[in-house]
């Protein structure tokens, strides 16, 4: 039986780990660790490996998501964990001292990925940190010729980050049916 | 960050941060890349408004006037007392302080119809601010303005909308009569009210002998005394054919505290509102000012997180994003009803997301039967699992 999966990346604390929680049918596997870097600024304990969580499909299949970890020192993973993969969800953290700046770094740093699947976009920390908007977003993306989902997200609300995926899915296949 | 320290270390003595044409005190930091550019640009328009310069190194020449600098790192005594000496400045100069105006706007005096405009280069006067965190602690508790979108199937909106007329996407004739004009409904009074209180900049009611609504173009907010139901029910009353009830319609200016007495969960996006707003107004018909022969095309996808999502309203906006196409193209790609589409359409062209390819533009025609994905099956599976989780 085949195995399938979308990575979730981004920044430390965008919310990666709660996103896949979030989706997961089981207990996602944690590897966190207490922060000891820039990371500690920011939250106690950080993903030092990956998070790992399966969506139970009907007829047997699994689904697996993987988190990668926030921190660039780890980002000879991101190539073994995209191998495969049906696409990304980039989750951003609006509350960072400079949000565009890690847009661009995890595009370029997934860049081949997404040339062969996509990208969706989530925004966390909106109610925080109302600017950069997603209309800014969106203009940014523009500047490199990209026109993709970028949405608002809570990486808790359950809601949000389906319709995350989805549009994920639906900007690989917009014939498939509802 | 700063407006947890004015709010946290500094004990809320400075308390809100607002956009800068509304700030009491501007607090600038020069060592950021724009800080310097902020402050020359502030004085060469020789404002009046105080400004606490932050820097690393002690510059006399900006300590004078209005200006009031801290040198880094900035203690809580000394942002405490450059506070207080603004507002002194402020209290002094208060009888200079520009009068509001008076004069209350007829609303049919304006154009109507003006979509939404919330990209930064439409703002040319401010200096494009990167980061705008939310010192009013109120804000998490505009739960409308934070709710998660509703996700509707056809049966389920069916249920929710009621009576839509059915359009046959073979009869041309027949999708060309499906239009209606939002200037007929309170869809366009709304759109045409919300292009006043952004050209002014100004907090203004719109009275329309209904629920009272005010708009807040400084944070694109509106706050509305009426749920969903009976906005639904409103948004389908003509409103500008014959009879007076248009004559109910007048804006009224309000100040700038309005906002402090009002129910925070009744406050929602402006963009929030006029996309479902349109939607009712639409019923599966698309607004008159498309040319329905010619393709649209979406600017960027719809923030759909906090959107109602009408049936197959992701399918419409991928397909949009990618390729220019009729609306008729869409439904026959999709194989879906034609109406759906117009919802569509009708709500992105209201909030300025979607706009149609000129006539004598040379566009790639974009093919009608689209191939679906190899993974097309696992794709839909994932699509139901998601979507059965939600429900």
């Amino acid at each position: 039986m085949s195995q399938y999966k979308i990575i979730f990346a981004g920044p430390v604390g965008a919310g990666k780990t709660t996103a896949i929680h979030s989706i997961s049918d089981v207990p996602p596997v944690k590897t966190d660790a207490t922060a000891s870097d820039m990371a500690k600024d920011r939250k106690s304990a950080t993903t030092v490996a990956m998070d790992y969580g399966i969506m139970n499909l009907p007829g047997g299949e699994k689904l697996h998501l993987y988190g990668t970890p926030g921190q660039e020192r780890f980002n000879f993973m991101w190539d073994i964990l995209t191998e495969g993969g049906i696409g990304l969800i980039l989750l951003l953290d609006n509350t960072r001292a400079d949000p565009f700046l890690d847009m661009k770094f995890f595009l370029d740093s997934f860049s081949q990925f997404i040339s062969k699947t996509t990208v969706a976009i989530g925004v966390t920390q909106m109610d925080l940190s109302d600017k950069p908007t997603i209309a800014d977003y969106q203009i940014k993306l523009k500047e490199i010729g990209l026109n993709r989902p970028v949405f608002a997200v809570d990486a808790r609300v359950k809601n949000d980050i389906s319709i995350l995926v989805q549009s994920l899915l639906y900007s690989l296949d917009p014939v498939m049916e509802e | 960050m700063l407006a947890m320290y004015l709010l946290g270390p500094c004990k809320s003595a400075g308390v809100v941060i607002v956009d800068g044409s509304d700030a009491e005190v501007d607090i600038i930091d020069i060592d950021l890349p724009d800080g310097k550019v902020i402050l020359e640009k502030k004085q060469v328009t020789e404002s009046n408004t105080p400004s606490i310069i932050l820097s690393l190194t002690k510059i006399n020449s900006i300590t004078s006037g209005a200006n009031f600098y801290i040198k880094k790192p900035i203690t809580q005594e000394a942002m405490l007392n450059a506070l207080t000496t603004a507002k002194d400045h402020i209290l002094k100069n208060s009888n200079k302080t520009k009068s509001r105006p008076e004069t209350e706007p007829s609303l049919l005096d304006e154009p109507l119809l003006a979509p939404i405009v919330q990209d930064v280069v439409s703002e040319p006067a401010k200096p494009p601010s990167l980061k705008h965190y939310v010192a009013d602690i109120n804000d998490r508790d505009k739960t409308s303005k934070h709710r998660t979108a509703m996700q509707m199937d056809e049966k389920g909106f069916a249920a929710y909308m009621g009576i839509m007329e059915s359009l046959d996407i073979t009869n041309a004739a027949q999708l060309k009569q499906a239009h209606y004009n939002p200037r007929d409904y309170f869809q366009g009074y709304l759109q045409s009210a919300l292009k006043v209180a952004s050209a002014r900049n100004q907090i203004v009611q719109l009275n329309s002998g209904w629920k009272p609504l005010l708009i807040f173009p400084h944070n694109h907010e509106i706050w509305l005394n009426a749920d969903d139901k009976q906005l639904r029910a409103f948004a389908g009353i003509i409103i500008n054919k014959g009879g007076d009830s248009h004559k109910n319609m007048s804006l009224t200016p309000l100040d700038s505290n309005s906002a402090a007495t009002y129910d925070l969960d009744k406050f929602q996006s402006m963009e929030v509102l006029v996309w479902k707003l349109a939607c009712w107004t639409s019923k599966g018909r698309y607004p008159q000012q498309i040319d329905i022969d010619s393709p649209v095309f979406l600017k960027h996808w719809p923030n759909f997180t906090r959107l109602l999502i009408t049936p197959h309203a992701m399918r419409i906006a991928a397909l949009l994003a990618d390729k220019p196409r009729t609306a008729a193209s869409i439904a026959l790609a999709l194989k879906i009803k034609p109406e759906y589409v117009f919802i569509f359409i009708s709500a992105a062209f209201a909030i300025g997301l979607l706009s149609q390819v000129a006539k004598n533009t040379d566009i790639a025609a974009a093919p009608q039967e689209i191939k679906p994905d190899k993974k097309h099956s696992l794709f839909s599976r994932i699509i139901s699992k998601l979507r059965a989780n939600n429900e």
